[in-house]
């Protein structure tokens, strides 16, 4: 368990993300914007005023429905948005596990897309060679390395992209809904390296709308939902009262 | 392991000082292995799915070569300095502008097409146009091939002041890449930027003397093609290469400020709109 001791990797301070809701995006609709200064878009609040900080080698679930901000959350730890005010701050390098086929080029063969994932990922060239063989054994393609990845089965995807983003020496990890598509096998392997990671230091975030998940990998959850904080406290319990939530909505 | 006892800032922010600028070319000369494997995953995505494959490189401009050859020197006799034929004339300036057209076309799109990866993982996104552009200089490599065998076949010998070729390709390249950044991080918020860019290019390309000598231009327009690096660049091209004269050096100057300062600016507008890219997308 995280200690008061371990150093805090990754704050946020009343965070809050905004959404303007367009409906496309083309000249004609900004020109109408100017003549008629009405405004072309809804705000809508993906965030608001979130605030949490997670420790170095904690594993943090983070859980909710659909549209409850856990994805926006999950980019604000990457990096890829930046919030609409609050503070979001980050101690070390972040690994996302890149959703199916967004790191990889369908045909490009496994080995090449190691490569390419990698270096997306930030790992050098000859960093990824020497990881390349323990890549390639966890994600257990050894048989179908220079196959192009468009013939994988959807399984064979996460494994690779899963494996690459474990060998990138990251510091903190970002574990999205697709570890779920791994078969049992496979996320009995996937738990026992989170774990490993833990023990060295490394801060791992799930994200996921599935209780059992979070569940089996967490030891704190964060339960978010249309955007506001709800609860954030040991897994077991916070799982609980979501369960209970979604029996009962009106409590929300 | 992790060794930031200090928390840092997430890598996004929307102000830029000029201290943030070159920490950012710093960042992105750091993750050149990555550009290398974009282009590389950019070129082989390109004519992996065709049945003639890379020959493609090679029919393009080959067949616009041809036609435009036919059309111009056959049908309506631009007359070209000295005793160059002017399929050679026409294939020095069009192989650069092809380039030109397609690195920019492409690099455009670069962003926009990567919206899964833009949305998910941090990387320095100027990679996405310039990994675009790069690719190109493999059909621009292909042309200078072609360039060659035709220049075997009317018994010609590039000049010896070809040598100026790649200093001057270099500064090119500095344009392209310049005018390709806040192009690619405009038509993440406008859609309608692709279609512009093609009606510039057509537009552009009457502007740049690729089909016709400079010479020909009346002098009050003169100006005109002094402000046009391509035109500055493919002149430029053609005197070093055919006629064995080194390049005007004022007009390479101006070509060289002009790149400079789009790649200068081009590079700050892309950085000002990248922190919006994943909520654009």
């Amino acid at each position: 368990m995280p200690t008061a001791f371990e150093p805090v990797e990754v704050d946020f301070r009343s965070v809050t993300k905004r959404f303007a809701l367009r409906e496309g995006h083309t000249l004609r609709e900004y020109a109408s914007y100017l003549v008629n200064r009405k405004p072309f878009a809804n705000d809508f609040f993906a965030l608001s005023d979130v605030s949490f900080s997670i420790s170095r080698s904690e594993i943090v679930g983070i859980i909710g429905r659909n549209g409850s901000g856990k994805s926006t959350t999950l980019k604000l730890m990457a990096g890829v948005t930046a919030p609409s005010s609050g503070e979001v701050f980050v101690g070390g390098r972040v690994s996302p596990l890149i959703e199916l086929g967004a790191g990889f080029h369908p045909d490009l063969t496994g080995r090449e897309n190691v490569h390419l994932n990698g270096s997306i990922l930030g790992m050098t060239s000859r960093e990824i060679k020497e990881q390349y063989d323990a890549i390639v054994e966890f994600a257990e393609l050894e048989e179908f390395i220079d196959t192009p990845v468009k013939r994988y089965s959807s399984g064979m995807y996460v494994r690779l992209g899963f494996a690459v983003a474990v060998h990138s020496n990251p510091e903190i990890l970002l574990v999205d809904e697709v570890l779920s598509v791994g078969d049992s096998f496979f996320q009995e392997k996937s738990l026992a390296k989170m774990h490993e990671f833990r023990d060295a230091g490394v801060t791992v975030v799930v994200v996921s709308h599935s209780p059992p998940l979070i569940e089996s990998f967490c030891e704190r959850a964060i339960w978010l939902d249309h955007g506001r904080l709800v609860e954030d406290g040991p897994a077991k319990e916070v799982l609980d009262h979501y369960i209970h939530s979604q029996h009962e909505p009106h409590l929300v | 392991m992790a060794q930031s006892d200090t928390l840092r800032r997430t890598a996004l922010s929307a102000t830029l000082g000029p201290a943030d600028y070159l920490r950012h070319l710093a960042d992105f000369w750091n993750r050149r292995d990555l550009l290398w494997h974009m282009t590389v995953r950019h070129l082989r995505g390109q004519y992996k799915q065709s049945v003639l494959g890379y020959a493609w490189a090679f029919v393009n401009p080959l067949s616009q070569m041809i036609i435009m050859s036919f059309v111009f020197s056959t049908i309506l006799r631009v007359p070209v300095p000295g005793d160059t034929p002017y399929p050679l004339f026409l294939f020095v300036g069009l192989v650069p502008w092809i380039f030109f057209s397609t690195a920019l076309g492409s690099g455009t799109d670069s962003v926009t097409g990567a919206a899964s990866l833009v949305t998910k993982v941090y990387f320095p996104r100027e990679v996405l146009p310039t990994a675009a552009v790069l690719t190109k200089l493999v059909d621009l490599f292909f042309g200078f091939v072609i360039l060659a065998i035709l220049m075997a076949y009317y018994g010609r010998l590039p000049e010896a002041t070809s040598y100026w070729f790649p200093l001057l390709f270099g500064i090119h390249l500095i344009f392209v890449l310049g005018l390709t950044y806040p192009l690619a991080a405009l038509n993440l918020y406008f859609h309608d930027v692709r279609f512009l860019v093609g009606v510039a290019l057509t537009l552009w390309f009457y502007l740049t003397p690729v089909i016709y000598p400079i010479d020909a231009v009346p002098e009050k327009y003169n100006w005109v093609f002094d402000l046009n690096p391509n035109a500055l660049f493919i002149n430029a091209y053609r005197r070093v290469i055919l006629y064995g004269e080194d390049p005007e050096l004022t007009r390479v100057l101006v070509g060289a400020a002009i790149a400079i300062i789009t790649f200068l600016v081009g590079y700050w507008l892309f950085k000002k709109m990248e922190a919006g890219f994943a909520d654009s997308i």
